[in-house]
């Protein structure tokens, strides 16, 4: 009794599992890109769909020649025939699956390296504004063009890479698995890459690329490579993405996925990963429970499409976040070098030493409580 | 190739795009934010010019009249309730850009529920348009009567406040040092409240208008946001009669542009967007100041002397 009630409510929960994780990595790298790089990529829902664009195309390009699928590309013969071929032959799905991986990371970055060049000549407002635009570009040119992912009706028939496991439940808690392992293993990246010598010239380069520049630092060189590395990694999350949805359309990346985006990671914390988890699970919860029809699941009904409301609460949470806590949820800490872990581990605090000079004791750490409450910045 | 009806479509789309954008080059000037809810100003205007019309059988003049006071309030409620708190807490300009996106979504999805609840997700103001004339075979409408003069009109007054009145001086210095004009005794948080009315205001006749020209969706301001940036960048962003040109421009490199690859290279028509966003890039990558500091006199004469050298 008890688990056939659970049972019924595991698809919502790998659902929502999955596309937090997918969330997950296009925060993370969107906070890699402008957290830590500060490059306020507001282009970044095209990075993801060229990821997602590309497991369509290799995908069902590849199935429909090794099949020798002669319905038409868009048609939904073809469609129905990719997705028996995928679920009949393992090796080639799971394969397929891997190839995307790789080459919509390899795309995402060459992509992130042609969308750095406006990113080393602009004034930041002036890029923000034009990565806004550069995103909305690719979705135009997608949604007319058949031969990308087929204009307006979509690519479909991009079977998960699973599909030969035969229980539903079992095939979407593997994938989920699948998800939650490629989400992880990019938390552990980005947060290695922010700790490291690099991450702090990430830093430094943000803060005062003039600075950083004068200590011999190569600034496009570094922006270059950040933009190619959080670019590889947001289309990862949309190779991911077209594999759960068993398809791609072009108006999915809408501008408004960029400012959910950035909302996650507005609200938890720009340069600090954990935050990030934190923005992201907030609301990837919004993203999915205020939906029709998870609102007509507990039995309300509205007027309206409830999406609208989504949106209208997105906005207030960055007019909000901005307003009256610009740092997020979890503000950015220091950076944890092995120097720092040393003096939180021993005896006497650095931090407490430089501030107060030479004394130690009870009146030391009174100052530095005051010192914290200063607000940052 | 009938070259009438492009040209009368760019210059009837220049005229609202030059109107719109140079709210945009206004706000940008004197407070340096990149306002994407500019784009809701054009919604607001375009909504309630539309509904009047419609609902309450008022004449385009006073429904446009009511468009400016519904934008010009909303723009200020931007700025008092949103902008000036964040920059007196010291908020980077990024920020701002940022935060004017999410007014924007505010907005333009209350627009969308209010619209949903009415049905009236597309809308056009009913108007009595008559073809007066005719110009190749493009007809000359009622439509124009009203566009083509309150583009010429807001132009000219602008003009002339911004070099004639007291207000528009002292605007035109805080544009150029917020700080010095304000030790010299101009009152800059009353000015910038000005500023919002009058640029907000402007920027809802010609969502006005545009929902008297054409079908009008709570959208509408989002599609128009990047034509606006893209006669606004042409002008620098600061540049008032490089406003003017840009938006002449992308207007006529829209229409011109489309029709003449739709014709030769059979392109889309659906690909219309791409040439404002072309000129975006290129302007900024190129050219950053746009026309700004332009000056075509000074220009002819560079040009004769390198002739005669």
């Amino acid at each position: 009794m008890q688990l056939e009630f659970l049972a019924s409510y595991m698809p919502i929960f790998t659902s929502f599992v999955v596309l937090f994780a997918i969330y997950l990595i296009a925060a993370l790298s969107l906070n890699m890109e402008y957290g830590y790089g500060g490059i306020p990529n507001f282009g970044h829902v095209f990075f993801i769909s060229v990821g997602a664009y590309t497991a369509g195309v290799l995908t069902a390009r590849t199935v429909d020649y090794l099949a020798s699928i002669k319905a038409g590309y868009c048609s939904g013969q073809a469609s129905v025939m990719r997705t028996a071929y995928l679920a009949s032959h393992p090796i080639e799905a799971v394969g397929l699956f891997v190839a995307s991986l790789i080459l919509g990371a390899i795309l995402g970055g060459l992509f992130g390296y042609l969308g750095s060049y406006p990113a080393l000549r602009l004034k930041e407002d002036f890029l923000a504004i034009t990565l806004i635009f550069i995103g909305d570009m690719g979705r135009i040119i997608a949604r007319n063009e058949e031969g990308i992912v087929c204009a307006l009706t979509g690519l479909t028939g991009i079977a998960n890479p699973l599909s030969f496991i035969k229980d539903v439940n079992t095939r979407s808690i593997a994938y989920a698995l699948i998800v939650v392992a490629f989400a992880v293993l990019a938390y552990v990246y980005v947060q290695k890459l922010a700790q490291s010598p690099f991450g702090r010239l990430l830093k430094a380069v943000r803060d005062d690329d003039l600075a950083a520049m004068a200590l011999g630092k190569v600034v496009p060189k570094v922006r270059g490579e950040i933009m190619i590395i959080g670019s590889a990694l947001a289309a990862i999350a949309g190779v991911l993405r077209t594999f759960y949805i068993q398809g791609v359309v072009a108006d999915d990346f809408q501008p408004l996925i960029t400012f959910l985006i950035l909302t996650m990671v507005i609200l938890g914390g720009m340069a600090n990963n954990k935050g990030v988890i934190l923005g992201t699970l907030i609301m990837t919860a919004l993203d999915q429970f205020i939906s029709p029809s998870f609102m007509s699941m507990l039995g309300i009904t509205v007027e309206f499409d409830v999406t609208y409301m989504k949106y209208i609460i997105i906005g207030l949470i960055i007019i909000l976040v901005l307003m009256f806590r610009p740092q997020g949820a979890i503000p950015e800490g220091p950076v944890e070098t092995p120097a720092l872990e040393l003096s939180r581990s021993s005896e006497w605090d650095v931090e407490e030493k430089l501030e107060i000079g030479v004394e130690t004791g009870s009146g030391g750490s009174e100052k530095r409580e005051q010192g914290d409450n200063q607000p940052a910045g | 190739m009938d070259l009438s009806i492009p040209l009368m479509n760019s210059l009837t789309l220049g005229s609202l795009y030059t109107l719109m954008a140079l709210g945009l080059t206004m706000s940008f000037s004197v407070t340096k934010i990149a306002n994407f809810a500019h784009a809701e100003l054009v919604t607001v205007g375009g909504y309630v010019t539309a509904l009047l019309v419609n609902w309450m059988g008022f004449g385009l003049g006073e429904s446009l009249i009511a468009a400016f006071i519904a934008s010009a309030l909303l723009a200020v409620a931007m700025d008092e309730g949103v902008f000036k708190p964040m920059i007196k807490r010291g908020s980077k300009p990024l920020f701002l850009l940022v935060a004017s996106i999410g007014i924007g979504l505010v907005v333009r999805y209350i627009l969308f529920i209010y619209a949903d609840l009415n049905a009236v997700i597309t809308l056009q103001a009913q108007t009595n348009v008559q073809i007066i004339g005719r110009f190749g075979r493009a007809g000359i409408t009622t439509m124009h009567l009203w566009i083509f003069p309150i583009t010429i009109a807001s132009v000219v007054l602008l003009h002339l406040m911004f070099h004639y009145t007291k207000p528009g001086k002292a605007l035109r210095a805080m544009a150029d040092n917020e700080d010095l004009a304000r030790v010299s005794g101009v009152k800059i948080y009353t000015l910038r409240r000005l500023m919002w009315f009058i640029a907000g205001g402007i920027t809802g006749v010609a969502g006005g208008l545009w929902a008297a020209y054409s079908v009008i969706t709570p959208e509408i301001g989002w599609y128009a946001l990047l034509r606006i940036f893209a006669a606004s960048i042409l002008g620098g962003l600061v540049s008032f009669w490089g406003t003017i040109a840009g938006g002449l421009i992308v207007g006529f490199a829209e229409n011109f542009g489309i029709t003449f690859m739709n014709t030769y290279f059979n392109v889309n028509t659906a690909y219309r967007p791409l040439i404002s966003f072309v000129i975006i890039v290129i302007v900024l990558l190129i050219k950053p100041t746009g026309f700004a500091g332009f000056d075509l006199m000074e220009w002819i004469k560079e040009r004769r002397k390198k002739g005669g050298e």
